[in-house]
């Protein structure tokens, strides 16, 4: 089962996103802080990333920086999930290496079509 | 609140901020094809249709649509669903529809839902999606998201019918000026339909982009419309004109430029209309060179010569497609600006 990892500090965001993926049989693991999301990332080895930019202590690019900086997880691919309209955020966004730079409000059934296109279908 | 409930007002919320860039367009076609890709993809259908009202409203007739559709499915009036959601001013849906009694009303489907579109006032027509992909039934979440899209949907419409009816009034009272103007000579009939043909060709040509198009597109229509103040007699006279009538005739792009000056959204039209029998070299009647003249007005300039050169006029023989272009080319850098002879070479030798 492909596993996924979503951060994001508000808490119907995530319920959302898991009721959604866990429903396409996608295995999701959840973290309402960024703080100890690295230590998570490098034990779980999932096949990608949700972030949200804004997020109390680490914001999700800082995070991001620290996934594609280590070379055992540089490959994973990252969403990134932001407030709408913040245009100038999506280039530093891809510069970071995101691979999917998605705003609020976004629809949880593209989202997860985006996922599937990600990570395949298994 | 459920996971699931949570989930589709979400679905809602990300929906209504998508659609005002997607319906901002004020192309009825577009809009129409939009509505149906946004139904197919929120809804998650195999089949979206947009059916519209004829005048009379007697009909509904297909505008778009992808699927399992038929390009020319027409409803009649009083014809079951469609018609009655229309009336409801409600979505309905039929997720067993080969079970009811409606089951051939569409072919090859077998669960439909339909949302009417409404304008301010009256119906505009109606959504048609069917056959969920995952093969579920219709969810009422579903037709709170068709809702949300007719809604915008109508007054988008609505919006455009409007626009594109203030433009077809804008042309129809250019062109009632026109015939007026042609009404006066019997020299010019046709002139100005011909004049506006070739200088959108040339405009064309020169890559301009569609709103510059529409805007020549009236300067030509009303470039010679100063000649409604050149007395008849000048007009229609058979023989040469002695210096006096030139010089009356002459006077006709300020002539038209004074008639427009109420039209203040027209500045550059008027402009171009002033303009148009200026000389690139400076050698016109307000002396204007090069770039000083408007583009509109060098554009003009050729479209009406090219004219003029190849119809009958009293004061000159007519000159066949040849000669004239080759005149054109002759005057290319004095008379005419070469960049608008170069494109409208490319059109006379294609």
């Amino acid at each position: 089962m492909k596993k996924v990892i979503v951060i994001d500090d508000e808490p119907f965001i995530l319920m959302m996103i898991e009721d959604k993926l866990k429903k396409a049989k996608i295995g999701v693991i959840t973290l309402r802080e960024s703080r100890n999301a690295f230590q998570v990332i490098k034990r779980e080895r999932p096949d990608l990333v949700i972030l949200d930019w804004m997020m109390p202590e680490l914001s999700g690019i800082d995070l991001c920086r620290m996934i594609k900086g280590d070379s055992e997880l540089s490959d994973i691919p990252i969403f990134m999930l932001t407030a709408k309209g913040q245009d100038s955020d999506e280039q530093l966004g891809l510069q970071c290496g995101v691979s999917r730079y998605i705003t609020k409000p976004f629809s949880p059934k593209s989202l997860l079509e985006m996922v599937q296109e990600t990570i395949g279908n298994e | 609140m459920t996971v699931q409930e949570l989930s589709g007002v979400y679905e809602e919320l990300s929906l209504l901020y998508r659609i005002s860039e997607i319906f901002s367009t004020l192309s009825i076609d577009e809009i129409c094809f939009r509505i149906v890709d946004e139904a197919i993809s929120t809804i998650g259908v195999r089949t979206a249709a947009v059916l519209f009202l004829d005048e009379q409203a007697e009909n509904l007739y297909t505008m778009a649509y992808k699927g399992e559709w038929d390009s020319k499915r027409q409803f009649a009036r009083d014809n079951g669903i469609i018609w009655n959601s229309i009336q409801a001013k409600k979505p309905s849906a039929f997720c067993r529809i080969k079970e009811t009694e409606y089951s051939d009303y569409i072919p090859g489907i077998s669960s439909l839902m339909v949302c009417p579109i409404w304008g301010k006032k009256k119906a505009v027509g109606a959504i048609v999606v069917a056959d969920k992909e995952l093969n579920e039934e219709f969810f009422s979440n579903d037709s709170k998201l068709i809702m949300a899209i007719s809604t915008q949907a109508g007054l988008a419409i609505e919006n455009a019918s409007l626009y594109s009816e203030l433009e077809a009034l804008l042309l129809g009272s250019i062109r009632c000026l026109v015939k007026a103007l042609e009404a006066t000579s019997h020299w010019t009939v046709g002139h100005t339909e011909r004049v506006t043909e070739y200088s959108l060709e040339i405009g064309k040509l020169m890559g301009l982009e569609t709103e510059k198009l529409d805007k020549l597109k009236i300067c030509s229509l009303l470039h010679d419309i100063g000649k409604i103040a050149t007395p008849k007699e000048i007009l229609n006279k058979d023989s040469n004109l002695n210096e006096s009538e030139w010089l009356e005739i002459d006077r006709h792009p300020i002539v038209g430029a004074e008639i427009l000056e109420e039209l203040k959204q027209f500045k550059d039209v008027i402009l171009g209309i002033k303009y148009h029998h200026e000389h690139w070299d400076g050698h016109g009647t307000f002396g204007l060179m090069s770039n000083e003249i408007p583009l509109m007005a060098r554009i003009l300039s050729v479209a009406d010569t090219f004219d003029a050169l190849t119809s009958d006029r009293p004061y000159s023989l007519k000159h066949s497609k040849e000669d004239a272009v080759k005149e054109i080319v002759r005057c290319s850098g004095s008379q005419f600006d070469p960049v608008v002879v170069e494109a409208f070479l490319k059109w006379a030798n294609p």
